[in-house]
């Protein structure tokens, strides 16, 4: 049967040699995990973690050590798998002596797309750069090559978007728009493979998060599980008494016991919620807390 | 990828037929070399196109040949303008007046057109088998 | 094949837009431009000397256009990281040198055209019948042209430009070599040498510029045979980058 996971990566491992062949670095070690139909993923770790080279091994740039890579169940390199991948890299960059239009142009054209200036200035218009379409990319800031990478992207549709560190640079105002043009695009159904190291980011608009360090995978799943992994709850009560507000956190096992008990010793309950970690303290955990 | 490369080639050079090169001095037959130095010439006036031909070149060919060239245009004669003369051996020892060599020549860029298909699907083969 | 031509294009009209292609055809033009003043031995043999160095002239240029236009394409697009989002998506590596290639041929044979007329020009300013032969021989040495952008393509793939430069012009160089003269350079393992020999391109097939200069009428199955040579070496050298540029890790 076919399978219809958009990526599937499976115990992946990338070494590079050292320059003059002193010996080898391990860059990714081991590394499986999947991206399912519908889901934005956050893939999150220091500098060096080996965010980048995994995605530049799912794209086909660097060749895997070891482990297999399927995307919807071809290999990496199958064109029609590569068709429907939407791409931003770090840090990107284009050929100056252009201008958005002519490469939107160029890129359909490659890419076998029927769109017409119109489809593109529409294009532009929802990533920000309206009124720059004739302006050479030489003109452009960092943002603004940001913006001209994800129109590159989203040109086709893609049903996979992988983007490395995409809103790294930005202001928050552009981070928000990403943000939101992230969103859209998984509500058209698009999957999406977010690499950053801004956790708030990753924190408000993904379903699940994989956290490396080291080049190994340290946690991986659904947000839920991720924030609130020890199903804590915290519990605010007021003191008839003294009139303080006090919180408490306490496993799900003992939830009901310890209601019980604040009723009894007269405790106000004014709220009872799932006691959420923040991804930053999660992220801290999982990888010790240190730089690598 | 180098050593499919490497392989193809080692196996195309053990043909005895490829292993035969176009080297105009060594595999031209006797009477296209004849044909250049022992031929009569017709001796009409000085030697000035010759000469000229010689220097504008920088390029001569043997040493004997010169010599016999020198001695010639000594003897001051002319040679009608595409007629063969003394000392133009590496003039002629070219590929354009060497018709023998050009069905070696097709042979050749036959087998590096044949290099070529089998180094782009190996390298092919083997980046997918990844 | 659409990818690769609109990747062609893409390269054709980044080219153009480059000075360094203007700056190389004015370097050429003005020394095409100095030869036909240098004065010749007397008036009748002008025409030859024009032609023979002119034809030289151009010949350099088609190195100096291969190296200019090509050595720092691949190098450049790694630096800058253009290359990734064309090569990780709507491009194959093939896709990529090969539009590469193309384009950069198609610009370096324009160009050699435009040096041809130029040549054509000063024969006329002279007074100078141009030869029938001119423009074949034209065609000839933009083939040969094509055969070192593949060259440099390949080295491009893994040495720096510093070093693509001197490499590509000793390949160049060598490949004028008779096999006597190449066995020469190491007498000591002949075999060796003539082996080699055979697989280094023969570029003295791309010359006819003595013919032309000197009034000898040249085959015209010549030009079709010397022309498959040429597209065939450029073919092998290129298939020799793409597997080398497949191999590569776009770190």
């Amino acid at each position: 049967m076919t399978d219809v996971r958009p990526l599937q990566v499976k115990e992946l491992s990338k070494q590079f040699a050292r320059k003059r062949g002193l010996g080898s670095v391990q860059a990714i070690s081991n590394i499986s995990f999947d991206v399912n139909q519908g889901e934005i993923v956050g893939f999150i770790g220091h500098n060096g973690a080996g965010k980048t080279t995994t995605i530049k091994c799912i794209l086909g740039l660097l060749k895997p050590s070891e482990g297999n890579i399927s995307l919807w169940g071809s290999l990496p390199a199958a064109p029609l798998a590569r068709k429907r991948i939407g791409y931003i890299p770090e840090n990107p960059d284009y050929d100056d002596s252009f201008n958005p239009m002519e490469y939107l142009n160029m890129f359909a054209s490659m890419r076998g797309l029927s769109g017409i200036d119109s489809d593109w200035m529409k294009l532009l218009r929802r990533v920000g750069l309206a009124g720059w379409e004739s302006t050479g990319i030489r003109q452009f800031s960092k943002g603004m090559r940001q913006r001209m990478s994800l129109a590159i992207a989203l040109q086709s549709e893609p049903d996979l978007l992988i983007m490395d560190e995409p809103t790294g640079g930005l202001d928050p105002i552009a981070r928000k728009e990403f943000r939101e043009l992230i969103l859209e695009e998984n509500k058209r159904g698009a999957s999406v493979l977010l690499s950053s190291h801004i956790l708030s980011d990753v924190e408000t608009i993904c379903s699940k998060a994989i956290i490396l360090s080291r080049g190994r995978l340290m946690a991986e799943g659904s947000m839920d599980d991720l924030l609130g992994e020890e199903h804590l709850f915290r519990i605010t009560v007021i003191s008839r008494k003294t009139g303080r507000e006090v919180e408490e956190t306490i496993p799900e096992t003992d939830l009901q016991s310890r209601i019980d008990s604040m009723r009894k010793d007269n405790l106000t309950i004014v709220k009872v919620e799932r006691a959420l970690k923040s991804l930053e303290e999660v992220f801290m955990a999982a990888t010790g807390g240190v730089k690598q | 990828m180098i050593k499919y490369a490497f392989l193809i080639t080692i196996t195309l050079l053990s043909f005895s037929g490829c292993r035969s090169d176009y080297d105009i001095s060594e595999v031209a037959p006797a009477d296209f070399l004849e044909s250049g130095e022992n031929q009569e010439h017709v001796h009409e006036g000085t030697d000035e196109e010759a000469t000229a031909e010689r220097d504008n070149h920088g390029q001569t060919g043997d040493e004997n040949s010169i010599d016999e060239h020198v001695e010639a245009s000594h003897a001051g004669h002319n040679h009608a303008a595409g007629a063969r003369n003394h000392g133009t051996q590496w003039f002629f020892n070219q590929p354009w007046a060497a018709p023998f060599i050009w069905g070696k020549l097709f042979r050749d860029s036959a087998i590096f057109l044949g290099l070529a298909v089998a180094i782009f699907f190996f390298s092919s083969r083997k980046r997918r088998q990844k | 094949m659409k990818a690769v031509f609109t990747f062609s294009l893409m390269t054709l009209r980044m080219l153009f837009r480059r000075r360094t292609l203007w700056g190389i055809l004015l370097i050429i033009l003005l020394a095409l431009a100095g030869i036909a003043s240098v004065p010749s031995f007397d008036v009748s043999n002008q025409g030859r000397f024009i032609l023979d160095f002119g034809l030289f002239g151009i010949e350099v240029g088609a190195l100096l256009l291969a190296l200019g236009l090509a050595a720092t394409l691949y190098p450049r697009d790694r630096e800058t990281k253009t290359l990734m989002p064309l090569v990780a998506v709507p491009l194959a590596r093939w896709q990529y040198l090969l539009g590469r290639f193309l384009g950069a041929a198609l610009v370096q044979a324009a160009a050699l055209l435009v040096t041809c007329l130029g040549l054509m020009l000063i024969l006329l300013f002279h007074k100078l019948p141009i030869p029938g032969d001119l423009l074949p021989a034209t065609l000839l040495i933009i083939v040969e042209g094509w055969f070192l952008l593949s060259t440099v393509f390949f080295f491009s793939f893994f040495t720096s430009p510093p070093l693509n430069w001197p490499l590509t012009t000793m390949l160049f160089m060598v490949s004028q070599m008779g096999v006597a003269e190449f066995v020469g350079l190491l007498p000591s393992a002949p075999g060796l040498m003539r082996a080699l020999r055979m697989l280094l391109p023969h570029a003295d097939v791309f010359h006819i510029k003595d013919p032309i200069a000197h009034g000898f009428d040249v085959e015209p199955v010549y030009f079709l045979v010397a022309i498959f040579y040429g597209l065939c070496y450029s073919a092998f050298m290129l298939s020799l980058a793409l597997a080398v540029f497949r191999r590569r890790d776009l770190k």
